[in-house]
């Protein structure tokens, strides 16, 4: 009887430490997950008060806020979209790097793509009029 | 002073000795005269003349910190080493300009020495067209930026250089890229002169085949430097960031990668004759816009030294003055210099050439929307977008995969006709390149298709470039151009994906761990330079086998203009650069510590220098007549 909840305790002990190396691994892994999130977004972002940099590559102070602000968010739930929307309310479209596709950068996208299916049928027709 | 005032004579001479060569040639023009009169001669090489005693003059009042000058005061101070005071000379507005005029006068020297073989006609209008520039940019010089303004009362210490210019690489960069950017100046005017004087041909396009590659090459090489310096002083380890001023740099250099190919092919089959005149006057006209982009202040940038709207205004006006010149001597002349016309066959080098412009040609579209298009965003609707690399790669990179294998079996085919043969061969460069790109994409770890892709198009453009090694009349401006090529794109890429790097803030005595290696923060030094203080951090690095890595990277305070910098500290070696960079955190002992691993860096530079080096073949083996 005695052996027997022993044994139980040891196992009991045993699962509750497997449990908790398990949920700090995770935890772990979870905070390196959130930093490389962080590295991945703010290198798509503008530090405002630097020259061409951006928020991951500076060092200044709003790119460090702006760091910190961004891991916690991360932390909070939010997804990459919910978070670069929420920057481009506050701060405007010059703050993220991927213009993406809006009314006001279609032509961005579109003119060069029509460029090269125009020059495509110029060469086109003067390569294919002679077989 | 007395020497300033020698340089702004010797610019006003300059002026005037532009203006009396422009009626010159006109004159010389309509006599019947079989050669060129010695006058002309002289009156170029005394133009060169003047704006080079201008020249030193401004390096000689940087030298002795001559700060009755308003230029010097603005940018230079005593306690500079010798080498940053001259280099200042074009860091800054108007010495850049100055250093414009040199060049532009120079390359007519060197065109006019160089083409004594060529029609009368053609020289003359060649150098009246290249001094209507010359002109628009004296007078440029002399009433908007003026180098040799004077201040009073004479200040006894300057304002310094903004200290991130204070470096070698970035001192010479100037001189070189301009020779090539402001070379590209003598192929427009060669290029209306051609078409006036009936001269479009094959002895043009070998005359013209040489500014074409000098441009090409310092182009090439300032463009390295540029990158270079990036690397190594902005301290994040990157060397091309899309930014509108290196864009700028980069719409010329398409172009005229675009020309030298069409050129070759106007060498020897006499083809694309319009073509090639409209990407001549095409070059030098984005070389403008991009003098414009730059000097106009729109853009915000270590190169934009001075907002002044008047500037700006002028070489827009002046660069509309140009453009709307030659279309009208292109809508005038079209007529009497292209009318043959020749076939083309499907398989041949012809069709690869214009593949090749339909791709390169599409590349620079990118560039420059994405360049200006914001501009106009900004100017129009008032609203303010980036436009910043995921643009570039989502546009650029998927046209890569087509462009390199064009690119590979294009110098396979013949003028004229191909008929093309499937060997044994040609399977096996395959299957191998099939299986490398397999074991690399593996082996940094990547699961995308998409970058599969990319290292196939790379290798095979690889390979199938050495195998033209094996070619019995080798064409080694190709094979190294192209070799070069395919090795950068093959670096950039690696690079990009197998980059690794970590940011710790620690205190001296501390350490992390990146992959396998320790680094460790051992101490902290500061020493005084005779114009900036140091902290120096000691680091050391520990590799997987234990071998120990020294790393001392700097936080510089210049004091004139008081202004921090951090200096990396690199070791380099064929497979990796280990790169570190610190900085202060405020109020603290810690200090903010970046580390990176930056995987084949060496080899974006050296095979830079390759495709240099492919420039060079071409232009020495002008002589010989081999396939391109």
């Amino acid at each position: 009887m005695f052996m027997k909840s022993k044994k139980l305790l040891t196992i009991k002990i045993l699962i509750i430490f497997i449990f908790i190396s398990f949920n700090l691994k995770s935890i772990a892994m979870a905070s390196t997950f959130y930093e490389e999130q962080t590295i991945n977004i703010t290198k798509n972002l503008r530090c405002l008060i630097c020259q061409g940099q951006t928020i991951h590559e500076s060092n200044s102070d709003f790119a460090e806020s702006m760091k910190k602000y961004i891991k916690g968010e991360l932390e909070n739930g939010k997804t990459d979209e919910e978070i670069f929307s929420s920057l481009v309310e506050k701060y405007g479209q010059w703050i993220v790097y991927d213009p993406g596709i809006s009314r006001n950068t279609l032509l961005l996208w579109a003119l060069p793509l029509l460029l090269f299916l125009i020059g495509g049928a110029i060469i086109g027709k003067r390569i294919l009029k002679k077989i | 002073m007395i020497i300033s005032q020698l340089g702004y004579y010797s610019l006003i001479f300059g002026l005037l000795t532009s203006i009396f060569i422009f009626f010159n040639s006109s004159i010389q023009l309509k006599k019947n005269n079989l050669v060129i009169s010695n006058k002309t001669f002289g009156l170029i090489g005394f133009q060169f003349l003047f704006v080079f005693i201008s020249f030193i003059s401004l390096i000689y009042s940087f030298i002795i910190s001559d700060f009755s000058n308003e230029t010097v005061y603005n940018n230079s101070h005593t306690t500079k080493p010798l080498f940053y005071k001259i280099t200042g000379t074009w860091g800054n507005h108007e010495g850049s300009l100055l250093l414009w005029l040199l060049v532009l006068t120079g390359v007519l020297l060197g065109f006019i020495f160089k083409s004594s073989n060529e029609p009368k006609n053609y020289r003359l209008l060649t150098t009246l067209f290249q001094q209507i520039i010359v002109i628009g940019f004296f007078i440029f010089v002399l009433k908007t930026s003026n180098p040799f303004n004077g201040i009073f009362p004479v200040q006894t210490e300057g304002l310094g250089l903004n200290p991130i210019l204070q470096d070698p690489a970035l001192g010479i960069h100037p001189p070189i890229l301009y020779l090539g950017y402001v070379g590209t100046s003598i192929i427009f005017s060669a290029a209306l002169a051609s078409m006036i004087s009936n001269y479009v041909n094959k002895s043009w396009a070998k005359n013209i085949k040489f500014w074409i590659l000098f441009s090409w090459i310092f182009l090439t090489g300032g463009i390295l430097l540029g990158s270079i310096w990036a690397y190594y002083e902005l301290g994040w380890g990157g060397f091309w960031f899309w930014d509108p001023v290196e864009n700028v740099s980069l719409m010329p250099w398409l172009s005229l990668t675009a020309l030298l190919h069409c050129i070759l092919t106007l060498e020897k089959r006499e083809l694309f004759k319009k073509w090639t005149i409209v990407l001549c006057i095409i070059t030098f006209a984005l070389s403008m816009v991009g003098t414009f982009l730059v000097r106009s202040g729109i853009l915000n940038s270590v190169h934009t030294f001075a907002n002044d709207p008047s500037r700006g205004i002028y070489i827009l006006t002046f660069l509309l003055v140009l453009v709307l010149l030659s279309f009208a001597i292109f809508i005038i002349y079209e007529n009497k210099n292209f009318t043959q016309k020749s076939e083309i066959f499907t398989l041949s080098k012809e069709t690869a050439v214009l593949i090749n412009n339909w791709f390169i040609l599409y590349f620079l579209s990118v560039v420059l929307i994405g360049t200006i298009y914001p501009i106009f965003l900004d100017v129009i609707l008032d609203e303010q977008i980036s436009v910043g690399p995921p643009f570039y790669n989502k546009l650029i990179l998927p046209f890569l995969i087509p462009f390199v294998l064009f690119m590979s079996i294009g110098p396979s085919m013949k003028w004229i006709k191909t008929n093309f043969k499937i060997g044994v061969k040609s399977f096996l460069v395959i299957v191998f390149t099939l299986i490398l790109s397999f074991i690399t994409v593996y082996y940094i770890g990547e699961k995308n298709m998409f970058v599969l892709l990319l290292f196939v198009g790379f290798f095979y453009l690889l390979f199938k470039s050495l195998e033209q090694f094996r070619e019995k009349t080798k064409n080694y401006a190709q094979i190294f151009s192209h070799t070069g090529f395919s090795l950068l794109l093959i670096s950039i890429l690696l690079n990009s994906f197998s980059s690794k790097e970590i940011v710790k803030n620690i205190q001296v005595g501390e350490s992390f761990t990146l992959k396998n290696e320790k680094i460790i923060f051992k101490k902290i030094a500061v020493e005084k330079e005779k114009n900036y203080e140091s902290i120096i951090g000691f680091f050391e690095v520990l590799d997987e086998k234990n071998k120990i890595i020294n790393l001392q990277p700097e936080i510089r305070i210049y004091n004139e203009p008081e202004t921090a910098t951090s200096e990396a500290s690199i070791k380099t070696t064929l497979f990796k650069d280990r790169f570190i960079t610190i900085n202060i955190i405020k109020d603290q002992n810690f200090f903010n510590v970046r580390y990176q691993h930056k995987p084949f860096m060496i080899w974006i530079w050296i095979s830079t220098l390759i495709i240099m080096l492919g420039g060079m073949f071409a232009i020495f083996r002008k002589n010989k007549e081999v396939n391109i």
